[in-house]
């Protein structure tokens, strides 16, 4: 992709060819980003990402605190709750989530995106978030009751920093699905101003138009802060991504 | 915390009760409105107008020749994920596991395909997949065999285009949690077969496999229910064409509610994915279930 980005047309429809010329560089991306509104597009999505990664956050910690710590009745249920979440398609539920949406009037904007990104992401984050509290020794917490903490204090100030790391990759997980979520931008938000750059590019594929070497530049743009991110904590991704899988 | 007094202690229902309500609202309530809306005559176009028609919509699926070749190209399409993303992952997490120099980075740069957005992986796939440049179509002419058409157009190879894509997206996670699985399985045992003259094929069937069978089973299960509801990359690849070769559930159903603008055709076909993956993870719990009993 990043080869073909480099390319200009003539030369890439002359046969495969891997070696851009480097005095390309420059033009192309300059012209990409004055033809595609690339840059309203990267901030629409890293909205959506950040605010889909804060809010499932904040709704994922204590569940997975509650069903980490505590038995209850209901607890069986609750976990296998969060598992047939995993079986909706997103497909599935535009349709419904039109009208409530239309209801709630979240339409065409990415408040309204990030709520529903954020629902699709709380049940992995939940399930990665309980595996690591598993693993916090519940002594800890002892003292600090003793102390006088109070039982969300203790979850706050005890258990989340000792959880850091698979919190980070709790956070790349949901940030990945509001950047890369395409479906739910494309269907409940309309105006183009607001458009992410999923849905951007999405309208490139198959498309021959735009010349093609604009459109892997806008992709290099579009897919290099996602694997950056990812390659900077990818120790932490993997396990995270392992311990909610391997022991649940 | 209630050891003094024998009530219920409610803390934990306070700290699920936010979560609980978010996902009723933004998952629960839709998911009881479609079941409602696949007993319904409703259009796209007058959404609040539904005509209750009992199963009706189930019963025109059933005996549709078109739904029963999504029902099969569903099939296909998930099972060939499971068998070759997991082999992937399994192959790739048994050499990752082998010392070598530049391991870890190696094992940075698996994962990559995983963290690429769907979108971006499409553009890319359609220059793949292009008739004329694309290296499928190299690869078939300097086989002899005829490449008149991209594989994304061609009936025969859209499907398989499409696998080739998927997995390549998806078998990073099937090979990152099977290698930590590997490096849980202890390595006196492997290193005690081999002093008794085990080879390595004994030692993968004998000691590596029946350690590493409980999280295959569950990555299937996952890789199953994960493939069942994939939508973006097919659609944004082939929107379920040419002639449905790759129409799986979930593009149909988007087809139905977006194409056709029969809403009560697409919830009914949605019902049935959602039927299909619920029936495989209750076989699974049960597999589970008596492995379990069996074992202890």
């Amino acid at each position: 992709m990043f080869v073909t980005s480099l390319t200009p047309s003539e030369a890439l429809f002359a046969g495969p060819s891997f070696l851009p010329r480097l005095a390309e560089f420059g033009t192309t991306y300059v012209e990409a980003l004055s033809t595609i509104p690339i840059v309203t597009w990267l901030l629409n999505s890293l909205i959506v990402a950040v605010g889909t990664t804060v809010l499932s956050i904040a709704i994922s910690l204590y569940p997975a605190y509650a069903l980490s710590r505590f038995r209850f009745r209901g607890k069986g249920i609750a976990g296998l709750a969060l598992f047939a979440t995993q079986m909706l398609p997103e497909a599935m539920l535009v349709v419904p989530l039109y009208a409530i949406f239309g209801q709630f009037k979240l339409l065409n904007s990415l408040t309204g995106l990030i709520f529903v990104n954020a629902a699709f992401s709380v049940p992995v984050i939940i399930w990665i978030l309980k595996g690591a509290i598993d693993s916090v020794p519940v002594e800890i917490e002892e003292a600090a009751r003793v102390d006088g903490c109070s039982p969300p204090g203790i979850v706050l100030r005890i258990v989340l920093p000792l959880v850091a790391p698979t919190l980070a990759a709790a956070s790349v997980i949901a940030f990945f699905h509001g950047w890369n979520e395409y479906v739910f931008a494309q269907t409940l938000v309309s105006s183009e101003s607001l458009r992410t750059a999923s849905v951007g590019l999405a309208g490139f594929v198959g498309e021959l138009s735009t010349p093609i070497h604009s459109v892997m530049a806008v992709s290099v743009i579009y897919t290099t802060p996602a694997i950056l991110f990812y390659l900077f904590v990818q120790r932490f991704v993997v396990a995270g991504m392992t311990a909610g899988s391997v022991k649940g | 915390m209630n050891s003094s007094r024998p009530s219920i202690n409610w803390l934990p229902y306070i700290f699920l009760a936010p979560a609980g309500l978010y996902l009723l609202v933004f998952q629960g309530i839709p998911l009881v409105q479609e079941m409602y809306l696949s007993l319904t005559s409703t259009s796209l176009l007058t959404p609040r107008n539904n005509t209750f028609v009992g199963f009706d919509n189930y019963v025109a699926l059933f005996r549709s020749q078109r739904f029963l070749g999504t029902v099969w190209v569903t099939f296909v399409y998930t099972v060939s994920c499971v068998v070759l993303a997991i082999g992937l992952g399994f192959v790739t997490a048994l050499l990752l596991d082998a010392p070598f120099k530049g391991r870890a980075i190696a094992r940075t740069i698996v994962t990559i395909p995983w963290a690429a957005p769907p979108v971006a992986v499409a553009i890319i796939a359609t220059w793949i997949f292009n008739a004329q440049y694309g290296i499928f179509n190299h690869a078939q002419r300097a086989l002899g065999i005829p490449a008149y058409e991209g594989w994304l157009d061609s009936p025969q190879y859209a499907l398989p285009a499409i696998l080739i894509i998927t997995v390549w997206q998806i078998f990073p996670f099937s090979s990152v949690v099977l290698l930590a699985a590997l490096q849980g399985v202890p390595k006196e045992l492997r290193e005690a077969a081999q002093i008794d003259g085990a080879n390595a094929w004994h030692i993968l069937m004998a000691v590596v496999w029946p350690a590493l069978r409980p999280t295959v089973v569950l990555l299937a299960l996952f890789v199953t229910i994960w493939s069942l509801r994939r939508f973006d990359l097919i659609w944004l690849l082939t929107q379920g064409g040419p002639i449905g070769s790759t129409n799986t559930l979930v593009i149909d159903l988007y087809q139905r509610a977006f194409v056709s603008r029969d809403l009560g055709a697409a919830a009914a076909v949605g019902m049935v994915g959602l039927a299909v993956a619920l029936l495989i993870t209750l076989l699974y719990i049960r597999a589970s279930y008596r492995t379990d009993r069996t074992e202890h």
